[in-house]
């Protein structure tokens, strides 16, 4: 594939096909219709098992499901002792385990990555070359990213990494403007299902979508 | 802002299919077909909204689920002579945006151990007043032929040029800009009514 379209390239098929100049509003709003075309949640399409769970989900919430409930509060209360003691039985379970789990999570903080990653030059930057380390912790994925030989930026601009899927959808990251040191960036998915790891030059322009000007890319593997 | 509808301006794209009256009043009543059509008709475009907001297939669909159980908890105040569009929309916004509260709630403990300046730490709230116009961009969509849709797709999100189009669905290059341009023509019309509420 070649490079993608710019936003102009883009912004030319309607323009082309809108067959006039652009009012004030058109032009206004022109950013943000291009912004949506790009977006893979544009595209997305519900699974096909969604609409049976729906028509599932709303009987379970009909009033006429409240019948089941009165009949329950009919049972004897020696019956009612026993499930509330059964309730609490496993919500102790449930703490216990939430604070052993806790403890392991805090013991392995800042020890081992679960994930790393080699990133290398794409064509803008041939020189540029970088390594991720990702750990999971209770706020998603940390990850700590050594860039070096990254382009100069130029004013308005900065450096964007992204986590992509096999379907191409791509995850913001974090944002930074340097690679002097390393940079910590935060994830909300699992590189796991997302184990594309790219960085971007992108430009302040209220254009949330990749630029596609790709500086490093690699792929995320388990440690 | 124009105050027209969007009717008004671009009849083409989204003076769309109203559902049928005895579609709405059967789902007012409560009845599995109207929630079928309802789901049928809409369901993408709340799984959309739900998308954009989330970006994560799962929570989208638990998200649109949502939508549809809280749209037919309150089925009785629907009105069978209007599009449902703008009240499903509005309910899918508010619902996709719980969804993402709650998420975002999640991370709160560990991030403060991240000094609150620090520049990596970006904060990517949903840009809630494109979710109105990323229902009428998926709609229009919906609405264009399969075949002109496919080539809006690979255009904008695949970012093939026409060339590549043609090679890749083995069809002229004329085909590919012809339907090109019949599908723009048709997403132009949206432009300037993008960040109106939805219409009925």
């Amino acid at each position: 594939m070649t490079d993608r379209p710019t936003n102009n390239e883009r912004e030319e098929l309607i323009a082309d096909a809108r067959g006039g100049a652009f009012d004030a509003w058109e032009a206004a709003e022109l950013p943000l219709l291009m912004d949506i075309l790009a977006d893979p949640s544009t595209w997305a399409e519900p699974g096909a098992g969604l609409e049976e769970a729906i028509v599932h989900a709303v009987a379970e919430a009909e009033p006429t499901t409240k019948p089941a409930r009165a009949s329950a509060a009919r049972r004897t209360p020696r019956r009612r002792r026993r499930r509330r003691l059964l309730v609490s039985a496993l919500a102790a379970a449930a703490a216990i385990m939430a604070i052993v789990v806790a403890t392991v999570v805090v013991t392995r903080g800042g020890t081992s990555p679960d994930y790393e990653a080699r990133l290398t030059a794409t064509g803008p930057a041939p020189g540029a070359r970088g390594e991720a380390e990702i750990t999971r912790n209770d706020a998603g994925f940390q990850t700590t990213l050594h860039a070096e030989g990254l382009p100069a930026l130029r004013p308005g601009e900065f450096y964007q990494a992204w986590l992509k899927n096999a379907g191409g959808t791509l995850v913001p990251i974090g944002t930074f403007s340097s690679s002097e040191g390393q940079v910590t960036l935060w994830s909300g998915v699992s590189p796991k299902d997302f184990p594309t790891l790219t960085v971007t030059i992108e430009t302040a322009d209220n254009d949330q979508s990749s630029s596609g000007r790709r500086v490093l890319t690699g792929e995320v593997h388990a440690t | 802002m124009p105050t027209q509808s969007l009717q008004t301006y671009a009849p083409a794209v989204v003076a769309s299919r109203r559902m049928e009256e005895s579609v709405l009043a059967a789902f007012r009543r409560r009845e599995a077909s109207g929630i079928r059509a309802l789901y049928r008709e809409y369901g993408r475009l709340v799984y959309a909204v739900a998308h954009r907001v989330l970006g994560h297939h799962d929570l989208a669909e638990e998200a649109a689920q949502q939508t549809f159980v809280r749209a037919w908890q309150a089925a009785d105040r629907i009105d069978v002579d209007r599009d449902p569009a703008s009240w499903l929309a509005t309910i899918a916004r508010r619902v996709a945006i719980d969804v993402h509260r709650r998420e975002a709630r999640r991370p709160a403990t560990a991030l403060n151990d991240v000094p609150a300046d620090d520049p990596a730490l970006v904060s990517l709230p949903p840009d809630l007043d494109a979710l109105d116009a990323v229902w009428h961009v998926r709609r229009a969509i919906d609405e264009l032929p399969r075949e002109e849709a496919t080539v809006v797709r690979l255009q904008h999100l695949d970012g093939l040029t026409h060339n590549e189009i043609s090679e890749q669905l083995g069809i002229a290059l004329g085909t590919v800009k012809s339907r090109s341009h019949r599908a723009h023509q048709k997403l132009a019309a949206l432009l300037g009514h993008l960040r109106e509420v939805p219409h009925d």
